[in-house]
């Protein structure tokens, strides 16, 4: 599979996850729903889209609100997660529709937002 | 272009006289007379003709009295009638009240009366089928005339003017539950020389029972402002018909209103567009109306937010804008009669780009829910000239809260996808206060010098992200004054006193105050930007004093606050101004306020910015 943290992850909502199959990404959502398993969460992104994102092993801790994960995109279009990080909402909340809007910009200027 | 007089065909005097509905004919006028009326605007009476009667029934509405002093309405013109209503006076006569006209062709083009007209006479059956004129095709005309051709097949059938509301505005016969029948007419119509009237409108203001007592007696009076498709007036009740009235009357709901007095509107009081105003006596009658669908609700003309600095002050407008942000509610005395009121400062935009702080007062400002950023819509709001433009909720205004209107779905609808991104001004220059894109004026370090802020008569304010790169630690501070309001710099006597010229005092001791040459920088420039006591002790992160106590005692520690806050990023706010000291002129930089970085407001603003650059192309 190879070490995602050691390549270059674009940056992705929802919608792109179809054209990264087999690449690695960083993914930005909010948790909706947990499996009983624990090896699999749902996500939405800015503007509301569900993303599954698999685990290896089952999680170790209750996930809430906003976390960003980075990992590859599996054949079926979910994230296969190598790490994620729970973003701290204490001191104030995360724009989740505002990182939308901010992704949308790095996708239509690439020249500007060169990647790798 | 041939115009066709409504002659003969299905003879309008008659129709009129019979209660007949026509469309818009299209007559001649033969004469037109002012009429005395007191103190009021003139009444013009006017004498018409469809080329084959003439009938003098007909009465101009004050509004279009312009046409008749301009000279566009006079003898001989061809006009088409757009609408208007008939009254029935007293004896049966019937008078036809002009409310929109168009002139076809004005008097010098036409030269002359049309055909031979006489004045028309009841009971006289004029070029009519045996079958009743309003329904059947017309018959064929009997005179034709010059240059005039006659009538087409205008269809007799009545048609609604041209108005959104499509309800005829000629009187109907409508049943109150009293049992009588009474007319319903227009508010447009209402006149001091009719004194029955039935009306039916919807209440769209209700003001506050307010007394008074002077020499001359007391007493108390409650206004309202009432609605119908023709227009809006206002009525007030005093005294008994305001202890009658005033637990009977509801904000929003539709009435009819019969008897009262009209008199001339006293404008001062009032911005609603009529010449008159009602009055309730012991005659007036208020009773519900329950099929009132039709009727207009609060009636709004939105002036947009940047307009707004074109009114002038305390002007009366209407103004509907998203709820950007809000203050706290506050109590405030009124100097006056010592009594406490609540008070609560709203900011609105709309896509104009610009922000309008708008006052509500009392309840309202208690009551008011601005999470979720509301549409706002107020009618009737003051200008004031408070910081440029602002606007305050009057007793008399009207305030609805996500009106069910299009003008609010279509703000919704603009702000929720572009306009919460756009950087916005606000005319009404609030300083302080966490008020996002309140008169900020961002620029970059880039734009501001190429952009020769600073360089004019007066200084220039900016605000903008910058990085801290540099900080000169030598003469960073200062010994000063210890009075309270005074940062004069002391003179030290080498006796252990310390001595203010400003003061004209010598002290045992001093307090330092911060004077720190800040270098900062954006991707694009940097600027030397001098901080003072607040500003510097933000970014030094420790006060004056002890920074002083550092500086004599500690030289490792005094030098670790430089290092520590250097390479941090904040909000500044930039005073500019160019200097001119021996001879040399420079632009000298003041921080006037230093904030951490409000990163959303900063991340909005730097995609609204790339858009704005991406579609200049």
């Amino acid at each position: 599979m190879g070490d995602v943290h050691e390549v270059p992850r674009r940056r992705i909502a929802t919608g792109q996850l179809a054209q990264y199959i087999g690449q690695p990404v960083c993914f930005v959502g909010r948790v909706e729903k947990i499996h009983p398993t624990g090896k699999l969460f749902v996500l939405s992104d800015g503007e509301g889209k569900h993303a599954t994102v698999e685990l290896s092993e089952p999680l170790d801790e209750e996930l809430s609100g906003v976390i960003e994960v980075v990992g590859r995109v599996t054949n079926q279009a979910t994230i296969m997660c190598m790490s994620y990080v729970q973003f701290r909402e204490d001191k104030s909340p995360f724009d989740l529709e505002l990182y939308n809007e901010a992704l949308k910009i790095i996708h239509e200027f690439p020249e500007y937002f060169p990647f790798s | 272009r041939r115009w066709h007089l409504s002659e003969g065909l299905f003879s309008f005097p008659q129709a009129i006289m019979q209660g007949e509905h026509v469309s818009k004919p299209v007559l001649q006028v033969i004469n037109t007379r002012a009429i005395a009326t007191g103190n009021g605007p003139p009444r013009y009476r006017v004498l018409m003709s469809d080329g084959v009667n003439t009938l003098s029934s007909f009465m101009l509405a004050t509004q279009l009295n312009s046409l008749v002093e301009e000279e566009r309405l006079s003898a001989h013109c061809i006009c088409q009638v757009n609408r208007f209503i008939v009254n029935s006076l007293k004896d049966g006569r019937r008078v036809v009240i002009l409310m929109d006209l168009n002139v076809l062709k004005t008097a010098d083009k036409v030269g002359g009366n049309i055909g031979n007209p006489v004045p028309y006479n009841e009971g006289q059956g004029q070029q009519r089928s045996s079958a009743p004129a309003a329904n059947t095709a017309p018959s064929k005309p009997q005179q034709q005339n010059g240059n005039l051709s006659v009538a087409g097949p205008a269809a007799p059938k009545y048609h609604a003017p041209p108005n959104q509301f499509g309800k005829p505005s000629a009187p109907s016969s409508v049943k109150t539950p009293v049992g009588s029948q009474a007319k319903v007419v227009p508010i447009a119509s209402l006149n001091p020389y009719q004194s029955k009237w039935t009306i039916c409108a919807r209440v769209t203001q209700k003001g506050q029972i307010r007394t008074w007592s002077n020499s001359r007696g007391e007493g108390k009076l409650f206004s309202i402002e009432l609605v119908d498709e023709s227009g809006e007036i206002r009525a007030t009740a005093f005294n008994d018909q305001a202890d009658k009235f005033f637990p009977l009357i509801e904000l929003n709901k539709v009435y009819y209103f019969t008897k009262g007095n009209l008199k001339t509107a006293n404008k001062q009081y009032t911005a609603v567009k009529n010449d008159y105003e009602i009055t309730f006596t012991n005659e007036t009658s208020v009773v519900p109306c329950d099929d009132a669908q039709h009727l207009p609700s609060v009636q709004f003309e939105f002036v947009s937010i940047s307009d707004l600095e074109n009114k002038p002050k305390d002007s009366i407008v209407d103004v509907i804008g998203i709820c950007k942000s809000y203050e706290d509610v506050t109590k405030i005395t009124v100097k006056a009669n010592n009594r406490e009121v609540s008070k609560r400062n709203v900011h609105l935009m709309d896509t104009s780009g610009k922000l309008v702080t708008a006052t509500l007062w009392g309840n309202e400002a208690e009551q008011f829910d601005g999470s979720r950023q509301p549409v706002i819509a107020i009618k009737g709001a003051r200008v004031s000239d408070f910081g440029g433009r602002s606007l305050s909720v009057l007793s008399s205004s009207t305030v609805v809260i996500n009106p069910d209107s299009p003008e609010a779905f279509k703000l919704r609808g603009w702000f929720d996808s572009e306009g919460q991104l756009l950087e916005c001004t606000s005319i009404s220059d609030v300083r302080g206060g966490p008020v996002s894109g309140a008169n900020t004026n961002w620029k970059t370090l880039y734009e501001a010098k190429s952009e020769n802020l600073g360089q004019g008569d007066k200084a220039d304010y900016f605000s903008c992200v910058g990085t801290v790169v540099h900080l000169r630690k030598e003469n960073c501070m200062y010994q000063a004054c210890p009075s309270q309001d005074c940062n004069k710099k002391v003179i030290d006597q080498q006796n252990g006193l310390y001595r203010c010229e400003k003061c004209d005092r010598e002290f045992p001791n001093f307090k330092y105050r911060m004077m720190l040459l800040v270098t900062i920088a954006d991707c694009l420039d940097y600027q030397w930007v001098t901080c003072f006591q607040e500003s510097a002790e933000f970014i030094l992160g420790q006060n004056a004093a002890f920074l002083g106590e550092l500086k004599e005692k500690n030289e490792q520690a005094f030098e670790e606050v430089f290092q520590n806050a250097n390479f941090n990023t904040y909000e500044f706010r930039i005073r500019v101004k160019l200097e001119t000291y021996n001879d040399e002129s420079r632009i000298k930089a003041t921080a006037m306020d230093v904030k951490p970085v409000n990163y959303r407001e900063y991340s909005k603003r730097l995609i609204a910015s790339i858009r704005r650059n991406a579609q200049l192309g």
